[in-house]
């Protein structure tokens, strides 16, 4: 039996075993006649750390079996791709963040975007909002309506999507914390239902990621770790028995990277995250596939071009893996690993501006290669302001360059089957592995948020990274390498419109002074007891949006319901 | 003796990696470096008086540099502080004047060496020497 196997295994190979003995014997030829240790000075390592070669052969991936190990696209393991025909079917999403001032200023850049070949909306909200205050709370002063979009009230998402066609194209709403999710994904829903449009209908994807609220992002008041990872399994019990069309968490890699993580850090504590979700709605007696196939995720590309491509096919496998063989998830659709990204903001730099239309472009490309669902390329003028409606667009037309002009759409995963790049999916899938079960041994990733391990990891990356910058071990153009001789590169910076605060206040008078006042105390009050019992809170906080309760009002519930949380830095 | 600063996102803003960063750098630098989190105007020179602070630092990406930024050099003035001021972030250049203006003292934005920032704090913190 046991030779049986065997001998089906090595049939299995890519390569006959004589073969790449003779491969491993001319290589060592190779590099004692031809390279003559002249291999370059010092070693070579990938951004995450893993050893490079100088030349990969056969033998390097002499261990997979083609069809078990990597397969076709929207085939297990799903290694090529999550959709049988991939960009041949449908071209991966070209989408734009968008978000400042009042509702109704972004609106119109919503309509801007759509006008120029953006095929989906995507929405940033302005930090009070995401950190769950009115516009009229004093905690949000200088805030309102800058480096993203205010949203208080249910009239404020109706004037968002007004003549935006929900039902059509998909909206990806930049919610970041679950805390915040859980108020806008209602309001959305509610307005939905008002214009008459079933909740089936409703596409889009909203972030919802506790690590956002706990880790990632300080802020004045933050809530328990448990709580927010309720909130954020609320959001997506609530979606997969409502919203059959809605991605109701993107695990936030992304952020994660920009604080200071690798790209085997990045995937693992989402991943880490997914796993954690999981196993609660689980327990809230959910079947996995109920939930499983709508978790999304939302990846970060560097500049190491070969190594992010590594990374996102590595990345479907894992999750693959954890699908198939922890969960025993049976649907198809719960085994795809589908990510959004976006190119990486802090690899940008001020000086010689310009320049970062080359790196995002780079980024953009190997997101592709990679088999990304949707993008955004970053704008040139990052390191100065939000982008212009200039730089925007120069990002839109990155995109479509590469969807258009260079032909890499054609074809499925064209880097399969290159020997370095199979070799380090491995290598990555691997080590993403072991992180993931460096987290699990440390109690999941609940565990280390409340610890303060994951923040003392992406503290320490930080605090490397920076300083080998300022040694010049870790080369920037233009900064450390070639420093620019450019004194002063003049770019127009994008001006938050100054009237939003003082409109937004105005119209969030008009809503107090307007609504059943009894009618939202009574919402609100249902919601505060439900906090302390077993439920998902998403229908109390339907109705308390409805009763035209704001954001900043049930977010103080979570508040005085939860507590708040001493954010482990120092 | 020993200079020492309290460090403090301002505000809002949830950017943490360059207040925290420049945090450690600076204590490598061998001050004494106090990170407040996120804080307010009146919290920050409150935590100031009680550290007996030589240097308040400011962290926002967020937009509100400003708004927020000239009021925590009000507060320290009107409460007696004479802590030397300083901030970074993402800050559009044309902001810096203003900044100067209202009386913080430098503005570093990305790419700065943290270096250079400590040599900014040493040549203007008075009667210290760190």
């Amino acid at each position: 039996m046991s030779n049986n196997t065997t001998n089906i295994n090595q049939e299995k190979k890519l390569f006959d075993q004589e073969v790449i003995k003779e491969i491993k014997a001319q290589k060592e030829r190779w590099q004692e006649n031809t390279v003559k240790g002249k291999v370059g000075e010092g070693d070579y390592y990938s951004d995450s750390g893993i050893p490079i070669d100088l030349l990969y052969t056969p033998e390097d991936i002499k261990d997979i079996d083609y069809l078990k190990d990597i397969g076709f696209s929207g085939q297990a393991p799903y290694v090529r791709g999550v959709y049988p025909n991939m960009y041949r079917g449908r071209l991966f999403t070209v989408r734009q963040i968008a978000g400042y001032g009042t509702p109704e200023d972004t609106n119109e850049r919503f309509k801007f975007l759509l006008k120029n070949g953006a095929t989906g909306t995507s929405v940033v909200l302005d930090l009070p909002t995401i950190r769950g205050y009115d516009s009229d709370d004093p905690e949000g002063e200088g805030h309102v309506g800058a480096a993203g979009v205010a949203i208080d009230s249910i009239e404020d998402i109706e004037a968002l999507y007004d003549g935006i066609p929900i039902d059509e194209i998909s909206s990806n709403i930049v919610t970041h914390l679950p805390s915040t999710t859980v108020v806008i994904m209602a309001m959305f829903a509610a307005m939905a239902e008002k214009k008459g449009i079933p909740l089936e209908k409703l596409s889009g994807t909203n972030q919802n990621d506790f690590l956002m609220e706990t880790a990632i992002g300080s802020s004045l008041e933050v809530l328990p770790p448990k709580a927010s990872f309720r909130l954020q399994c609320d959001a997506i019990e609530y979606a997969s028995q409502n919203l059959p069309r809605w991605n109701p968490v993107s695990y936030n890699g992304y952020n994660l990277r920009e604080a200071g993580t690798t790209a085997v850090q990045e995937v693992a504590c989402a991943i880490a995250n997914a796993i954690a979700t999981s196993e609660e709605l689980i327990r809230r007696g959910n079947n996995i596939d109920d939930f499983a196939k709508r978790l999304s995720f939302f990846w970060n590309l560097f500049n190491d071009f070969f190594e992010e491509i590594a990374k996102c096919r590595a990345s479907r496998l894992v999750w693959h893996e954890v699908m198939k063989d922890r969960f025993n998830a049976q649907h198809p659709k719960s085994h795809l690993m589908r990510f959004h990204v976006q190119t990486a903001g802090i690899t940008l730099t001020k000086v010689e501006p310009l320049n970062n239309i080359a790196r995002s472009a780079i980024q953009g490309l190997a997101a592709v290669l990679g088999g990304a669902q949707s993008l955004h390329v970053d704008s040139y003028d990052e390191a100065y302001s939000a982008p212009t409606e200039e730089s925007a667009l120069i990002s839109i037309r990155t995109q479509q360059i590469i969807q258009t002009e260079t032909n890499v759409v054609n074809t499925v995963d064209p880097l399969a089957g290159s020997y370095f790049v199979e070799h380090l999916t491995r290598e990555m899938a691997q080590r993403i592995r072991d992180y993931i079960a460096e987290i699990e041994s440390k109690g999941g990733i609940v565990s280390v948020v409340e610890s303060g391990w994951l923040h003392r990891e992406i503290s320490d990356f930080a605090y490397e990274m920076q300083k080998n910058i300022e040694n010049g071990e870790h080369k920037i153009v233009g900064l450390n390498y070639f420093p620019s001789e450019q004194s002063e590169t003049k770019v127009e910076v994008f001006r938050y419109p100054e009237s939003a605060e003082r409109r937004q206040k105005e119209k969030l008078q008009k809503l107090r002074a307007k609504r059943d006042q009894a009618k939202v105390e009574a919402a609100i009050n249902v919601l505060r007891e439900k906090c302390h019992e077993d439920v998902n809170l998403m229908p109390y906080i339907k109705e308390a949006v409805l009763a035209y309760a704001t954001l900043g009002e049930i977010e103080e519930v979570f508040r005085e319901e939860f507590g708040l949380w001493q954010f482990p830095l120092a | 003796m020993q200079i020492k600063v309290v460090m403090s996102k301002l505000g809002l803003d949830i950017h943490w990696r360059g207040a925290l960063v420049v945090s450690r750098m600076l204590r490598d630098e061998g001050m004494e470096v106090v990170y407040l989190g996120n804080q307010f105007p009146e919290q920050i020179v409150d935590a100031a008086i009680q550290e007996g602070a030589d240097v308040i630092g400011l962290s926002t990406l967020g937009g509100n540099h400003l708004t927020l930024g000239p009021k925590v050099v009000q507060i320290a003035r009107e409460k007696g502080v004479d802590a030397l001021i300083i901030m970074g972030g993402v800050i559009p250049e044309d902001d810096i004047p203003a900044l100067k203006e209202a009386g913080i003292a430098e503005v570093f934005g990305p790419e700065t060496r943290i270096e250079s920032i400590a040599d900014f704090i040493r040549s203007h913190v008075k009667n210290t020497i760190a």
